[in-house]
C-alpha cells in the first residue's frame, strides 16, 4: 500500500467513523442533549463535550487526508506488524488468563485429591496459593516474549521469568501486606 | 513581601520537618530529601539503561511510594521528592551510553552522541562524562530558577486578570498548541488530541447515567487514570519496543573503544571557559522551549546544537576538534539544552496546570491519587493569616528540586560514571521484565484486572499510534486536560447566562482563540 493511500483511508475512515458517533453514538448514549435547560437557565450539556472531541476527531481526518506528509511518515501498517500484534495479544490474553484461574484451578485440583476443604477464596491471603497465579501468569509472560524476541523457547527464559515475579514479590508483596498481587483483589 | 518569604520558610520546613523516613543516632531523618536522592540514583541508573526512560521509573514507582506514604497530604512532598529525582537523575544518566557506547540512553540524549562518543573513542570518556554532567546540570539549575520566578508570577496574573472564558480558551490554546506542534502533522496531533478528549468523556458527566458507556458497567466510573496513562505512555512504547528487538537479533552493539593514543582522561585546564558560552545559550533556549506545553528537549537540543555549531566553526583555533569530532562545545550544548527543558517544563503544569511533558503528567497523576494538591493558578494564592497548604507544597517542590540540583552537582558525577555497565543490560530482558511491572504496579494500586485489560487496550492504541507517526503525548495531555476543560466551558457558559459565544466575550479570550486557530492553520502548512 503506498503511503498516499495508507493516509487517504486513515484519514477517511477516521471521518466516517466520527461523524457516526456524532450522528448516533453520543445521542443515544448520552442522558442530556448538548444545551439543556434547568430552572429557566441554560447550561451545557452532557452531549456537548463528545460532540466537539469527535469534532476534533472528523477536522484531523480531513486534514490528515489534504496535508502535505513528512518523509518517513505513512500510515500504513504492515504484515510483520499485524503478525507482530495478533502474537502478542494471544501471549498477553493466556498470561493474564492464567494469571487468573491458574491459582482456582489448582485448589480444585487440591481439594480433588483431598488435600484441602478450602476454596480459593479461603485460601488467598496464605501462601503458597496467593501467590500460584502470579508466578504462573507471570513467568509465562516473561518467558513467552523473550522466547518470540529471540526465536526460540530457552530454559534460560523461563529462570528469567521466574526471578522477575519471584522479585516482584520481594518488593510488592512482603513489605507492604496491604497491597494484593493479581489476581487476588478479584478473587 | 514578607507574606512571599513566609511561604518560602513553610515550604522550606515542610521538607524537612515532614515525616521521617528512618531515625539515626536519636535524630529524625526527613523523608522528603532522603527520597529526592533515591529518585535521583534511581533517574541516573534508569537513563543509563537504553529502553529504559524516566516515565517507567515513575510509573513503576508511584504505587509503591504511595503505599509506603499513604493517601495523606503528608505524602505529597517524599512522592514529589522521589519523582523529581528520577525526572532529574534521568535527564544526567541518558548521557552516559550515548558517550560510551554510541546509544543515547534517553532519546534527548541522542544529540550527545555526536561529539560525546568521539571523545570516549579518541580516549577521554571520562572528560566527556563529566562536561556532560557538568552542563546538564547547569542548565537544569538554570531552569529551575527560571521556574521558581516565573510559576507563581504567571499563576498570579492567570488568577487576577483570566476570567473563565478567559480560562476556558486558554485551555483549548493549550491543547491545539500541543496538537499542532508534537508529531509529524498536525492533522495526527489533532487526532491524538481528540481521542484523548473522547476517551476521557467515557463514563462522565453530570446527569446520573453514564455517557458513552455501551452499556459497560466498569465504565461506568470512566477509564481509569493511570491505565490509560500508563498504557499509551509505556505500554505503547514496550510493545513496539519488543517488536523490534525481535527482528534485531543480531544487531551488533558499539563498544567503547580508544583509537587514538591514551590522553589524561580528565577536564583538562581551560575546559569550562570554553563551555560556559555554550551553556549559557543552550540553558536559555532549552528554557525557552521548555516552557511551551508539548516542545520537547529532542527539539531544544538540536537547535542548540545547530546554534553552537555555527558559533564553533566560526571561533575555532586549527587545534581544537571541530563539531561532530569530539568538540566539547558540542556535548556542553546538547547535555544543557535538554536539561534546561525540565525544570521550565513544570511552569505550564504548576502555574496553570497544563502537563507538558511526560514528567509533569506523572507529577499531575500523584497528586490526583493522593490528594490535597491541584495543581494550577489557584495554588498560588498568597492568603494571611490562614495558611493556604497548597502554595506551602509548591515551594517545598522548589526546595526539593533545589536539593535536587545540590545532590546533581555533588554526588550525581561520580555516581553518573559508574553507571557504565548498564548499558549491557539486554532488551530482550529488560521490555518483558517492565512490561509485568509496569501491569503489577497497575493493579496493586487499582486492585482489579478489569484495569489490566484496560491498560492493555492502551497500550494497543499507543502502539498503533507510534506505528502510524501519530504522537502519543498530546492523547495523555489532552485525556488529562479534558475535564477541567469541560468543567470550566460549563461554568463560563453558565455565568455569562447561556452566551453560545462566550470564548469571544473579551479581548483576551479572542486573541487565545485567534492563536488556537493560527497554530493550528500555520502549522498545518509548514
Amino acid at each position: 500500500m503506498s503511503r498516499n493511500k495508507a493516509d487517504l483511508i486513515l484519514g477517511g475512515l477516521v471521518v466516517v467513523l466520527a461523524l457516526l458517533a456524532i450522528l448516533a453514538w453520543v445521542p443515544n448514549d448520552s442522558a442530556t442533549g448538548m444545551i439543556v435547560k434547568q430552572r429557566g437557565r441554560l447550561l451545557i450539556g452532557d452531549a456537548m463535550a463528545p460532540v466537539v472531541g469527535f469534532s476534533v476527531v472528523a477536522l484531523a481526518g480531513l486534514l490528515i487526508i489534504v496535508e502535505k506528509r513528512k518523509a518517513g511518515l505513512s500510515a500504513a501498517l504492515s504484515p510483520s506488524n499485524l503478525r507482530f500484534l495478533l502474537l502478542f495479544i494471544g501471549i498477553f490474553v493466556l498470561s493474564i488468563l492464567l494469571m487468573r484461574w491458574s491459582g482456582p484451578a489448582l485448589v480444585t485440583l487440591a481439594k480433588a485429591a483431598g488435600l484441602t476443604d478450602h476454596t480459593y477464596r479461603d485460601l488467598r491471603d496464605t501462601i503458597p496459593w496467593k501467590y500460584t497465579g502470579f508466578i504462573i501468569g507471570g513467568t509465562t509472560l516473561v518467558t513467552l516474549l523473550m522466547s518470540y524476541m529471540a526465536g526460540r523457547v530457552t530454559w534460560r527464559a523461563v529462570l528469567i521469568g521466574l526471578l522477575a515475579t519471584f522479585a516482584l514479590i520481594a518488593v510488592f508483596d512482603l513489605p507492604f501486606p496491604d497491597l494484593l498481587l493479581p489476581p487476588n483483589g478479584d478473587t | 513581601m514578607s507574606e512571599l518569604l513566609n511561604y518560602i520558610w513553610l515550604g522550606v520546613l515542610a521538607v524537612f520537618q515532614g515525616p521521617e523516613i528512618f531515625s539515626l543516632f536519636g535524630f529524625g531523618i526527613p523523608a522528603a530529601p532522603v527520597m529526592v536522592l533515591g529518585g535521583l540514583l534511581t533517574g541516573i541508573a534508569v537513563g543509563a539503561t537504553p529502553g529504559l526512560a524516566g516515565p517507567m521509573a515513575m510509573a513503576a514507582s508511584l504505587p509503591i511510594l504511595i503505599s509506603v506514604f499513604g493517601f495523606t497530604p503528608d505524602a505529597l512532598l517524599p512522592v514529589f521528592g522521589f519523582l523529581i529525582g528520577i525526572m532529574k537523575g534521568a535527564s544526567v544518566g541518558g548521557a552516559v551510553p550515548a558517550i560510551l557506547f554510541n546509544m543515547p540512553g534517553t532519546p534527548d540524549a541522542l544529540m550527545t552522541t555526536l561529539d560525546g562518543h568521539p571523545m570516549a573513542r579518541n580516549g577521554q570518556p571520562r572528560r566527556a562524562l563529566r562536561i556532560a554532567q557538568l552542563s546538564s546540570v547547569t542548565g537544569d539549575t538554570f531552569s529551575d530558577i527560571v521556574l521558581f520566578i516565573c510559576a507563581p508570577f504567571l499563576a498570579v496574573v492567570v488568577e487576577a486578570y483570566l476570567d473563565l472564558p478567559e480560562k476556558t480558551a486558554l485551555l483549548i490554546l493549550s491543547i491545539s498548541f500541543v496538537a499542532a506542534v508534537m508529531g509529524g502533522s498536525v492533522g495526527r496531533g489533532l487526532l491524538s488530541v481528540g481521542l484523548g478528549l473522547v476517551a476521557a468523556f467515557v463514563g462522565t458527566g453530570q446527569a446520573l447515567t453514564p455517557r458513552l458507556t455501551a452499556g459497560v458497567d466498569g465504565l461506568a466510573d470512566g477509564f481509569p487514570l493511570v491505565a490509560a496513562i500508563l498504557g499509551v505512555l509505556i505500554l505503547g512504547e514496550i510493545f513496539k519496543g519488543i517488536e523490534e528487538l525481535a527482528h534485531e537479533k543480531a544487531a551488533a552493539r558499539a563498544e567503547a573503544r580508544a583509537d587514538g593514543p591514551r590522553l589524561r582522561d580528565d577536564l583538562e585546564k581551560g575546559d569550562i571557559r570554553r563551555i560556559a558560552p555554550y551553556i549559557a545559550r543552550s540553558a536559555v533556549i532549552g528554557t525557552i522551549i521548555g516552557a511551551l506545553p508539548g516542545v520537547g528537549s529532542t527539539l531544544a537540543a538540536t537547535l542548540s546544537y545547530s546554534l553552537a555549531s555555527r558559533r564553533h566553526a566560526a571561533r575555532r583555533r586549527d587545534d581544537e576538534p571541530a563539531f561532530g569530532k569530539g568538540a566539547p562545545e558540542g556535548i556542553a550544548a546538547t547535555e544543557a539544552a535538554n536539561s534546561a527543558v525540565s525544570g521550565a517544563n513544570l511552569i505550564p503544569v504548576l502555574s496553570l496546570g497544563i502537563p507538558g511533558n511526560a514528567a509533569a503528567v506523572f507529577l499531575i497523576l500523584a497528586a490526583d491519587s493522593i490528594g490535597g494538591f491541584n495543581p494550577g493558578p489557584a495554588v498560588f494564592k498568597f492568603t494571611a493569616p490562614e495558611i493556604n497548604p497548597e502554595l506551602v507544597t509548591a515551594f517545598g517542590i522548589f526546595t526539593l528540586m533545589s536539593i535536587g540540583n545540590l545532590l546533581n552537582w555533588t554526588i550525581g558525577g561520580r555516581f553518573m560514571r559508574s553507571m557504565g555497565v548498564l548499558a549491557r543490560v539486554p532488551g530482550q530482558i529488560l521490555l518483558p521484565v517492565v512490561l509485568l511491572l509496569t501491569l503489577t504496579a497497575i493493579y496493586v494500586q487499582e486492585t482489579s484486572l478489569f484495569a489490566i485489560w484496560v491498560t492493555f487496550a492502551f497500550g494497543l492504541v499507543g502502539y498503533l499510534f507510534r506505528r502510524i507517526g501519530v504522537p502519543v503525548l498530546p492523547f495523555v495531555i489532552a485525556f488529562i486536560l479534558a475535564r477541567p476543560l469541560e468543567q470550566t466551558a460549563r461554568e463560563a457558559f453558565a455565568a455569562t447566562g447561556g452566551d453560545p459565544w462566550f470564548l469571544f466575550s473579551s479581548l483576551t479570550s479572542i486573541l487565545f482563540m485567534v492563536a488556537a486557530v493560527a497554530s493550528v492553520a500555520l502549522l498545518s502548512r509548514k
